[in-house]
């Protein structure tokens, strides 16, 4: 008796344990597709927006690199060619610094890793967000999903819905070779662009950031150290992000996908699974107690 | 019709009623045969373990016969109302009505479909309850992949992203819905041993008399003589 009583749960009770079992789904990350926290020693870039002269060195670096093609005018917007662009997006007064380089920002809870179901985005061991074009099978979710508006799908055909994603992979390439880093940040002339150990760049950055403000740019930040669970490609601003039209908390999409795949997804297979027993079950059971004789 | 017995000078005389139109009867097999396509093809981007298991090119592929069996899953129904539009609005208006026997129904339907016992199953018009939730979840399902699907497939890159992603969420809800029933419906009419009827009306467009007086009183007899002979039949406490 006393047992019972104990076991009983109330309502109360029961959905503390609900939303604690679903924010736990929700937050709690998937083991080997996304890791919970950056990593000192996870690679990064770092993008100093107080350096660059926007000479694009950058772009045609990232095009020679990975074979693709020059445009006849310069880029004004990524693209399945163009994985790295100069450009102003969000209307930053031009007298100050108009420029600010546009690249896949390689999160920690990459919402288009999450996102992807043939596994071509994933999240690499050293932190930055890799992607296997050959695993890429078109659905574009990840261009949906991702907060920057980073991978674009190029649509072969609208009809048959035929496409294939590109972005920026951190020139994995390379770096599994052994033979460099990224060739944005080693053709960069001015020093706005470098990579190397997150840890050591987040430092850096920081006293960039103290002697901007130090100089008079008040308004300097950094940008990444936290957003999207800390970003592997951190960027000094000299404004607030929305002037760079970078999103102030990226965080929701990847909340989005989380729960597409975390909560929507398993719930389906939950559901059919127990569609799949209960007519298992109906059926044994109405085998062994329905005599066809007296069937119409 | 008459079947003599075999080995036997019986003779029984089966009375036929038509249920079901040519047309019906042709546009529920397209629409059966284009769903199981649409589901197994939706099934790899919904199942990110299937991934690339059938080889990305073939995945790629795949999103054509996605795409071709949605139109002609989305435009069944759409033939059907033009060329038998009073019949859709008359089967429609029944979906879309329930009363108090169809609680007794639901009630009664466990024991009926596990044991066997039909005792207090209430009348049912020409679709029982259960066929009316199948219908109201396929009429939903299906426009709910219309929207979410018309807008993924056009509109990829062109609305907003937020959008998009709903129009995903949705999408795979009105999957998760429609794929239970599925199970459900094809258990109940292939499977269950005593709805052999049913899957014959719906190959041959008839049922038997016999079956539809038990099984479909409110549309063999009428809604009001249906009621009357069942309160009759429940007030005697019969079999």
């Amino acid at each position: 008796m006393s047992n019972t009583h104990a076991a009983r749960v109330n309502r109360r009770d029961f959905l503390r344990l609900s939303g604690a079992g679903l924010s736990g789904l929700l937050l709690y990350p998937s083991g080997q597709a996304l890791a919970s926290m950056p990593a000192e020693s996870d690679l990064a870039i770092l993008y100093d927006a107080s350096k660059c002269i926007g000479c694009r060195a950058c772009e045609r670096a990232c095009k020679t690199h990975n074979n693709l093609p020059e445009p006849e005018a310069a880029n004004t917007e990524l693209s399945p060619t163009a994985w790295n662009l100069i450009a102003a997006r969000g209307g930053v007064d031009p007298d100050n610094q108009p420029f600010f380089n546009y690249q896949c920002m390689h999160c920690t809870d990459a919402a288009c890793a999450m996102a992807c179901p043939s596994g071509a985005m994933a999240i690499d061991d050293r932190g930055f967000v890799s992607f296997d074009q050959e695993r890429c099978v078109g659905c574009g979710y990840c261009s949906q999903f991702c907060p920057f508006g980073i991978p674009q799908l190029g649509t072969v055909n609208l009809i048959t819905g035929e496409g294939r994603v590109a972005k920026c992979t951190f020139c994995q390439d390379k770096i599994e070779a052994g033979t460099g880093g990224p060739s944005c940040a080693e053709a960069c002339p001015t020093g706005a662009l470098t990579w190397g150990e997150r840890g050591t760049l987040l430092a850096e950055a920081k006293t960039r950031v103290s002697e901007l403000k130090a100089g008079g740019h008040s308004g300097a930040l950094l940008y990444g150290e936290e957003e999207a669970g800390g970003l592997h490609r951190l960027s000094i601003l000299l404004d607030q992000p929305s002037a760079y039209g970078l999103p102030e908390d990226p965080g929701g999409s990847f909340f989005l996908a989380r729960l597409y795949r975390k909560i929507v997804q398993p719930a389906g297979m939950a559901a059919f699974g127990v569609a799949l027993v209960g007519v298992v079950t109906a059926y044994g059971l109405a085998r062994r107690n329905i005599h066809m004789e007296e069937v119409e | 019709m008459s079947v003599r017995l075999k080995g036997t000078d019986s003779v029984v005389h089966i009375r036929w009623i038509p249920r079901y139109t040519g047309l019906e009867r042709f546009l529920h097999w397209v629409h059966t045969a284009s769903f199981i396509p649409l589901a197994l093809t939706g099934f790899i981007l919904f199942l990110p373990v299937l991934g690339c298991g059938a080889g990305c090119l073939a995945v790629r592929n795949l999103r054509i016969l996605h795409r071709i069996a949605a139109v002609i899953f989305g435009g069944t129904p759409i033939v059907y109302g033009l060329l038998q539009p009073r019949r859709l609005l008359m089967h429609v208006r029944e979906f879309f009505t329930f009363c108090r026997y169809d609680i007794q129904w639901l009630k009664a339907a466990v024991p009926y479909y596990l044991l066997g016992r039909h005792a207090a199953m209430p009348p049912q018009p020409r679709f029982n309850t259960g066929e009316r939730l199948n219908a109201l979840v396929m009429i939903v399902g299906t426009a709910a992949f219309g929207v979410s699907g018309l807008g993924m497939w056009f509109g990829k890159g062109l609305i907003p992203a937020n959008l998009y992603l709903a129009l995903l969420i949705i999408h795979d809800l009105a999957f998760i819905v429609t794929f239970a029933m599925f199970i459900v419906h094809f258990y109940l009419a292939v499977i269950h041993p005593m709805m052999w009827q049913s899957l014959v009306s719906m190959r041959f467009g008839y049922v038997s008399e016999s079956y539809a007086r038990k099984h479909h009183a409110r549309w063999y007899y009428g809604r009001e003589r249906a009621i009357r002979l069942w309160e009759q039949h429940t007030a005697e406490g019969g079999e």
